[in-house]
């Protein structure tokens, strides 16, 4: 499958990569400013270079003049690096996603991704666990009451969505049959028959349910809108990088962007065929184009809510979380476990009673609960 | 000690638990105290996953999740011990009189 | 050059030396810091073992999950009213550190003149990679042989989760002004509930505010009797003109 490189043709393409992101970090900033600015009818930045584009490097200049100021109760380690927690862990999940496959160019073959390792969704949800640290121990050393809170509520937000991402993602391992995203890719490069079409089997076809709990568990996982209210409170009162400012303030700000891409070229791997598309078997440079195009299409989407949605309060975002989108990613997994057993002919005749039984079960279950969770509604809505 | 050998994992895995141990037996702090615990723990888990490797088995991972999820388990209910703890009485509780939450 | 050694003895002297940071250190963040990083390079020694989706699952559940409910522990709770451990003497720690380097030597001593090994099992390298990897190859151990110990392990988290729950529950309304010091619980049922004429019977963060004053004085203050259910279906309807 991949071929065995020497290493310091791993570290090239490494190091393209991560150029590549910061750069697309860097104009992520410009793309949000514009689009927002076309969702309200004005222009965004434009005096900064031809239609802004230079915007990103006067911010980067200007954040790099300001004052760096440390509170004096702060815990100085933990203050240095606790932003660079974020940033750093953020980067390092491009490292498993494909680009391509191998090519051949100046004589070598090269791998058109980092790395393949063999439980590559899981690498990046491992990532993503390790950048919550980022936040709390940011809290816990601005020695600000306020901020720790604000953090602590941030650090809860980011773990409950975590779980919700990775049992979304279940029912895509359980179809592929494998973690690595390399196969995953290549899974969906089948082409499937359906009436008289042939389409790629994407996993947005088949599992529609797990993507809309993937978009919503990937906008909350990465703190954005309209889930940011423990970050928009900085706007308001505190929030986990108050006591942040200049450079550091970036580091969280602009790992939250790049987080914001990887997670979009995450989803376009795992739901929409990355790199699939026509042509993009003879060409790699197209193959790289379609994904390209297909996380610019989450990231727009991504500052879509942005522009579009009012934020939703704490308790709501956090009941979302585990009476809404946990037991929804649960029916899921079981449906496609389900189905798979039921395409392979796998389920015994005994089965079925059992399975309706168990299905009524839950099903009478649920009902219940929504009436129970009404009336709680309507007691606690009156008294 | 030319090449890699179960013996170096092992070596870690009892330098790890010793220093979790002495961690439990030295810190007064309860919450440092369960950190060791889980330290400890993860030693075994290291022992455990090196012998599999040694002998090819599956064995040692598939008891290390074990392990890790009963870990998690304890961690949890521990934890939600001590909070209780802290919650019902003002200043600090004296470990070993603490028989019951009730009082 | 025998890379695997080199990266083994860099990653394990990581791994010991914020071990013991762990154990050494005065601020309890700090060494929760120190057992990230510790926990970090050990799941680096599982991927040295060949057990990549134990390393993934070590981070995520291990680091990312209980050491950040540690973590919560720790900056939520008063440590003045945290349950204290007997005092141990000065001179306990350097006869531990003594007894623990001999101890260290005897296991060492142990493990090298080993003479017992275990039966050899299936699952060479090459037959895990036939299966299609580690994950693969521990999905149908776990799911044949380990089937039993796997639903059990559910049972316990699903009980862990259950206890943990109801143990950290706080309690009636009623009884909380009493034992209150100011921590603030982030589950209150009701968040921050400006309903009731002074909002969660807590401390307000904001010093010196007439909430304070109203909340330090007690119940007693106000025109109406409050009363203070948890449930409230225990009593539905509150008379307040008495």
């Amino acid at each position: 499958m991949e071929n065995n490189q020497p290493l310091w043709l791993t570290f090239i393409v490494a190091f393209i990569l991560m150029n590549v992101l910061l750069v697309g970090m860097a104009y992520m900033t410009w793309f949000e400013r514009k689009v927002i600015a076309a969702f309200q009818d004005r222009l965004g930045p434009t005096r900064t270079g031809p239609h802004g584009l230079l915007q990103p490097l006067a911010d980067g200049i200007k954040l790099l003049g300001k004052e760096d100021l440390i509170p004096g109760a702060a815990d100085k380690r933990v203050f240095y690096f606790a932003p660079l927690i974020v940033f750093v862990t953020a980067i390092v999940g491009v490292a498993v996603i494909p680009f391509g496959g191998v090519i051949h160019l100046f004589g070598q073959d090269i791998n058109l991704f980092v790395t393949d390792v063999n439980v590559g969704a899981l690498f990046i949800l491992a990532f993503s666990s390790i950048g919550v640290y980022g936040i709390i121990l940011g809290a816990y050393a601005s020695a600000n009451r306020y901020s720790l809170l604000g953090g602590l509520r941030s650090a809860a937000q980011v773990v409950s969505y975590e779980i919700i991402l990775g049992l979304s993602l279940v029912g895509i391992f359980i179809l592929s049959g494998s973690l690595s995203l390399r196969d995953i890719l290549a899974r969906q490069q089948d082409t499937l028959s359906i009436g008289g079409f042939e389409i790629s089997n994407w996993y947005i076809l088949s599992q529609p349910l797990a993507f809309i709990i993937f978009l919503i568990a990937a906008v909350a996982e990465t703190n954005r809108a309209p889930f940011d209210l423990p970050e928009a409170e900085t706007e308001l009162v505190s929030g986990f990088h108050t006591e942040y400012s200049a450079f550091r303030f970036s580091f969280y700000f602009l790992g939250e962007y790049i987080s914001m891409i990887v997670v979009s070229l995450f989803a376009s791997t795992l739901f929409l065929g990355g790199t699939g598309g026509p042509g993009s078997g003879e060409y790699w440079g197209l193959g790289i184009l379609y994904l390209l195009l297909k996380t610019v299409l989450f990231l727009f989407f991504y500052v879509w809510l942005r522009a579009t949605l009012p934020r939703f309060r704490y308790d709501q975002l956090m009941g979302i979380a585990w009476k809404v989108l946990l037991p929804l990613a649960l029916l899921n997994i079981v449906i496609t476990a389900f189905i798979r057993l039921y395409a392979n002919d796998q389920i015994p005749s005994s089965w079925w009673r059992t399975i309706v039984a168990i299905l009524a079960v839950v099903l009478l279950a649920m009902v219940y609960q929504a009436y129970a969770a009404g009336r709680a509604e309507r007691r606690t809505a009156a008294g | 000690m030319n090449e890699i050998g179960s013996e170096h994992f092992l070596f870690l895995s009892a330098a790890l638990f010793i220093i979790g141990m002495m961690g439990v037996l030295v810190r007064r702090n309860v919450l440092i105290i369960f950190m060791c615990v889980e330290l400890m723990v993860t030693a075994a888990n290291i022992s455990l996953v090196a012998f599999g490797w040694e002998l090819d088995s599956l064995s040692g991972q598939s008891f290390a999740i074990f392990t890790i999820a009963v870990a998690a388990a304890e961690a949890a209910v521990g934890l939600a011990i001590v909070v209780a703890l802290s919650r019902r009485v003002k200043g600090a509780v004296d470990i070993d009189e603490a028989r019951s939450l009730r009082d | 050059m025998p890379w695997d050694l080199i990266i083994f003895y860099m990653v394990a002297t990581i791994c010991v030396l914020c071990a013991v940071g762990v154990v050494a250190s005065n601020n309890p963040v700090h060494a929760a810091i120190f057992l990230v990083l510790s926990f970090f390079n050990v799941a680096a020694i599982f991927v040295m073992l060949g057990a990549e989706f134990l390393a993934v699952v070590q981070v995520i559940v291990y680091t990312g999950a209980i050491l950040v409910l540690m973590l919560f522990v720790l900056m939520l709770v008063d440590p003045d009213d945290l349950p204290e451990f007997h005092a141990a003497r000065p001179v306990q720690r350097y006869v531990g550190v003594l007894l623990g380097a001999i101890l260290l030597l005897e296991v060492g001593v142990a493990i090298i003149d080993r003479t017992v090994t275990g039966i050899p099992g299936t699952a060479s390298r090459e037959a895990v990679d036939v299966v299609g990897g580690n994950t693969q190859a521990l999905g149908r151990t776990l799911y044949t042989e380990y089937l039993l110990p796997f639903e059990i392990v559910s049972l316990v988290l699903t009980v862990g989760v259950i206890g943990a729950i109801v143990l950290a529950m706080p309690e009636r309304l009623g009884e909380r002004i009493a034992n209150r010091r100011g921590t603030i619980s982030l589950g209150h049922p009701r968040g921050t509930d400006f309903a009731l004429p002074v909002g969660p019977l807590e401390e307000s963060p904001i010093p010196g505010s007439a909430r304070d004053e109203a909340v330090m004085a007690g119940p007693q203050e106000f025109g109406r009797e409050l009363v203070m259910v948890r449930d409230a279906e225990e009593q539905p309807v509150v008379d307040l003109r008495r």
